[in-house]
């Protein structure tokens, strides 16, 4: 985590120092944003398999709330997480707007629920900031904050949410 | 030097088929001393190791196979005889050899193994000279002098002495006359050694056999006339070496040459790597599973489209495709099955040892080696095999006082048996020993704190048997050597176990002993029981279903707070699929509740399910590494209509059952709070038109209770599921789409909670057979359009026991 942290301040430092002859290429990443309860969450866009509507799904027994089940992707059974209830919000039922999000990390694959896509965005590094110091389980689960016109989006930490933590 | 890596691989694979070969012989050869067909199939493999290992430069064993060799081809010659002496000085040098290989394949090389060759070189020498080899023994310093010059490596392996060529950096035509050079020096090396030889008066061996001879491991039968097969593969895989290979094609021209008489059957096998086989059982699954889609597909189109022309074309093409997928599986599995032969071979070997050690007379039986099993399933197969086996010799067989004294024949006698029955394989392992003493398992049992006094009391003779398999128990009186030391028993259990099998005892004293392992012929697609737990899916592995029988709750009876039933002789601990998996109750069951007997190495339980879907034939998924080791699950399947089925852990389910207590029988239901308010009453509206539904909801307006619409069948039944209202009554249309009325009112009484809610049909279907068909699936009321607003409140007002004025 402070690592991770230190190397996100080290980034920005350098960005700042960049400032002065700025390349226009460098540091940027694309995200792909959505909704969660109301908060606004992103992911980086190549860590995205696919979003589909959702589908049907088998629950699995001895798992947290969170774990919805398992579905078939085209003859592959991925597991579902509800980011609400990952997240420890209220759950709701799912409506026109849910989708599943297929994350892969290496040879992992998760899907997300989500309540609703927002946009793709193209973000430099320097407009990242630092996660907030907190100790709630969801903010471990956060890389930065992107910053953008009038709101911020809060990025998720790959690997992190798709650890298994029970 | 890869290539040389690669003839070294290769060199060990066949070395390692061979011995195993060798070793049934060897026993065969002690009975049949003089059995000329079975000597030359021995001495050929030794020639064949020594052949090869010199010309991979392996000198440690050339040398010890060298001498092997030359026992072995006096006894060919019929110069000495094979006595018990001369075999055990044979079979001990046979365990150098493996040791050896075993070092080769672990280092690359067979020096600095740290074993005394020459101790047992000096005794095989002895027995060429005729001499006794255990007097031998003491002169072994002397050996190495003594070893004959053939054995050196240099005239063994004439190229050996060659420098080394960097082949790569040669062009094509280079390297093809380096390939004719060493060609010749190769054969002319080999024509002078054999008249040397002749010279000398030894009958001239075939020249070195190639290494890479492709012999399937499916071939490796015990036959105990190997002389024809052997031949014919000698000179196989001289072609499809290419040529930057310079090594491998001059070795295997000379034999080639050497033995074209008889070579008259070539054999129509290939080697392939197991990951493309297990590659291409991963796209029959999917295929299975697109076959299983198309027949659910099938069916539903069928009921749809009733008696049309297409529907018989449809069929030819679906039934046909479903054939040759299934045909398609079978092919596809029976290149990844071994004959068991390959795991039994080494038995004859180890109960001959294991008799002389024990100082019994133990005959080994074996039949059925020809039953064919996937290969994973070989590979685990053999620890449990060796655990029961040495324990029917040790604990099972008497020694031969008692035998005789029991009136038995000298001879005490182990057979194993393999064979096929239905989907799984089953090898029974007999002996006609003491048998097992139920009793004094159990006592032992007590005495070991395996098990409590309660439980002994309750204990069948079988489950007693099924004692040997817990850990920690051993019956032997003394620990030897070879069992009774607590491990061993459990370990067969622990394997069976991975295996989805099943272990059964049966013994009677005095008589013997009889196990059988039932083990399921493939692990990636297998047959499986559908069972329903609630609204849940869950498969079962058919291999570990024993039975399924139907009980009423009279039936189960609880014991120190845990549910069992009887069955016939034996009393079957119960337990719910659903309080294990923790499924919702939303479903009542009836007065009838279906038992799936479950069995499971020693172990029996009875699973109390709510519906039986049927078999099914399921391939195995992952869950993934995110929900791996979820405790009960083996694993998930996708089913013909797509939906992800998870697949029951039988083992872990039998754990899991121990760790839950709850009784078995119905819980009580909620209770739905009090109306006080109009508004508190709360009506569903099922009908496709918007019309209708304005009509309806225009004519209950008045009494004030709270409407919900819905516009076909399936939305009002997640809407009715999700619990979200309490509904008091549901207004339902007939003719909807996607799910009718019918089809809606029968799915809301499979709900224990609506058992009771009223359900009022209002359709301007007004046969009387529509009518039949309402009160069938379970409608309260049956309201034919038109209706008068009046006639409709008052029929709601009746059925929802409204109680209150009205409020306009």
């Amino acid at each position: 985590m402070s690592e991770q942290l230190q190397q996100v301040l080290q980034n920005q430092q350098q960005q700042k120092e960049k400032q002065d002859k700025p390349d226009k290429e460098e540091g940027i990443v694309q995200l792909v944003c959505f909704m969660v309860d109301e908060e606004e969450f992103a992911v980086p866009i190549l860590s995205i398999q696919e979003i589909i509507k959702p589908i049907e799904t088998t629950r699995v027994p001895s798992t947290p709330d969170y774990v919805v089940g398992v579905f078939n992707l085209r003859g592959t059974v991925i597991p579902l997480i509800d980011l609400r209830l990952k997240f420890s919000r209220e759950k709701s039922a799912y409506n026109d707007d849910t989708r599943f999000i297929v994350i892969k990390n290496k040879n992992q694959r998760s899907g997300f629920v989500i309540d609703k896509l927002t946009e793709a965005i193209r973000l430099k590094e320097s407009d990242i900031g630092s996660a907030p110091e907190s100790l709630g389980e969801e903010d471990n689960h956060i890389y930065g904050v992107g910053q953008r016109e009038d709101r911020i989006v809060s990025i998720l930490r790959i690997e992190s949410i798709l650890k298994r933590t029970f | 030097m890869d290539e040389l890596q690669e003839l070294t691989q290769d060199f060990l694979v066949e070395a390692f088929e061979m011995i195993e070969q060798l070793d049934q012989d060897l026993v065969e050869l002690e009975a049949r001393p003089d059995d000329l067909d079975l000597l030359n199939g021995i001495f050929r493999v030794a020639h064949t190791i020594k052949g090869s290992s010199s010309f991979l430069n392996f000198d440690v064993l050339t040398h010890l196979t060298h001498h092997m060799e030359d026992v072995l081809n006096l006894a060919r010659k019929g110069e000495i005889t094979i006595d018990q002496a001369i075999m055990d000085v044979v079979l001990e040098s046979i365990d150098m050899m493996k040791a050896l290989l075993v070092k080769i394949r672990d280092t690359g090389n067979d020096q600095d193994h740290g074993m005394d060759i020459e101790g047992i070189v000096t005794k095989l020498d002895a027995v060429s000279k005729g001499e006794d080899p255990e007097a031998a023994e003491a002169p072994a310093a002397q050996a190495p002098a003594e070893s004959k010059p053939a054995s050196t490596p240099a005239p063994e392996n004439p190229l050996a002495d060659e420098p080394e060529v960097d082949y790569s950096k040669m062009s094509d035509d280079e390297v093809e006359a380096e390939i004719e050079r060493l060609l010749k020096v190769r054969q002319e090396e080999d024509k002078r050694r054999r008249e040397e030889k002749i010279a000398a008066g030894e009958s001239v061996p075939e020249p070195p056999k190639p290494p890479a001879e492709p012999k399937p491991a499916a071939e490796a039968k015990p036959e105990p006339a190997a002389q024809a097969p052997k031949a014919q593969e000698a000179p196989k895989p001289a072609a499809p070496k290419p040529a930057p290979k310079p090594a491998a094609k001059p070795a295997a021209k000379p034999a080639a040459k050497a033995a074209p008489a008889e070579m008259n059957v070539v054999e129509q096998t290939i080697r392939v790597d197991v990951n493309r086989l297990d590659h291409l059982m991963n796209l029959i699954g999917e295929l299975v599973l697109g076959k299983n889609r198309l027949l659910k597909i099938y069916d539903d189109v069928e009921e749809r489209y009733e008696g049309e022309q297409f529907l018989e074309e449809l069929n030819q093409v679906v039934s046909s495709v479903s054939m040759v997928t299934t045909d398609l599986q079978t092919a596809v599995m029976k290149t990844r099955m071994l004959a068991i032969g390959k795991v039994f071979n080494k038995f004859p070997r180890m109960i001959r040892d294991l008799a002389r050690e024990l100082g019994k007379k133990i005959e080994l039986k074996i039949s059925g080696e020809e039953t064919e099993l996937d290969k994973s399933i070989v590979e685990v197969i053999g620890d449990p095999l060796v655990h029961i086996i040495r324990n029917s010799a040790d604990h099972g067989v008497e020694s031969t006082e008692d035998r005789i004294a029991a009136g038995k024949g000298e001879t005490g006698i182990v057979n194993l048996k393999a064979y096929n029955e239905g989907n799984s394989i089953v090898i029974e392992i007999a002996d006609d020993g003491k048998g097992l003493d139920a009793d004094v398992l159990k006592s032992k049992a007590l005495e070991k704190g395996v098990i409590s006094e309660k439980e002994a009391d309750a204990m069948s003779d079988k489950e007693a048997f099924a004692l040997i398999f817990r850990a920690g128990f051993s019956t032997a009186a003394k620990v030897t050597n070879v069992s009774g030391r607590g491990v061993g028993m459990d370990v067969v259990k622990t394997n069976i176990e991975k295996l989805n099998g099943i272990i059964e005892v049966d013994s009677e004293l005095g008589k013997g002993t009889v196990i059988k392992l039932k083990i399921p012929l493939t692990l990636a697609i297998i047959q499986s029981l559908m069972v329903g737990a609630q609204e849940e899916f869950y498969a079962i592995p058919l291999s570990s279903v024993l039975e399924t029988v139907r009980i009423s709750e009279e039936e189960i009876f609880s014991v120190e707070g845990r549910s069992v039933m009887r069955l016939r002789d034996e009393v079957l601990p119960l337990v719910k699929l659903s309080d294990i998996f923790g499924v919702e109750q939303v479903i009542e069951g009836g007065e009838h509740t279906y038992v799936v007997v479950l069995g499971l190495a020693e172990s029996k339980l009875g699973l109390i399910v709510d519906t039986l879907v049927g078999q099914e034939e399921i391939v195995i998924k992952s869950l993934g590494e995110y929900l791996q080791g979820i405790e009960g699950v083996a694993g998930a399947t996708i089913r013909g209509d797509g939906r992800v089925t998870l697949i029951v852990d039988v083992a872990a389910l039998m754990q899991m059952a121990k760790k839950t207590k709850a009784p078995v029988t119905q819980q009580k239901q909620r209770k739905s709070k009090a109306k006080s308010e109009p508004s508190d009453y709360k009506i569903l509206v099922v009908d496709d038109s918007k019309t209708d539904r304005t009509i309806m909801r225009q004519s209950i307006s008045p009494l004030g209770v709270t409407l919900i619409e819905a516009s076909d069948g399936v939305e009002a039944l997640n809407i009715i599921k999700s619990g979200e209202h309490e509904f008091d009554a549901c207004l339902i249309d007939i003719e909807m789409p996607r799910m009718d009325g019918y089809s809606l009112a029968s799915e809301i009484r499979k709900y224990s909670r609506f058992k009771a809610l009223p359900l009022i049909a209002v359709t301007s279907r007004t046969s009387k057979t529509d009518r039949m068909r309402g009160v069938e699936v379970g409608m309260t009321e049956y309201i034919t359009k038109p209706y008068s607003p009046e006639y409709l409140m008052n029929v709601v007002k009746r059925n929802i026991n409204f109680n209150m004025e009205m409020s306009a």
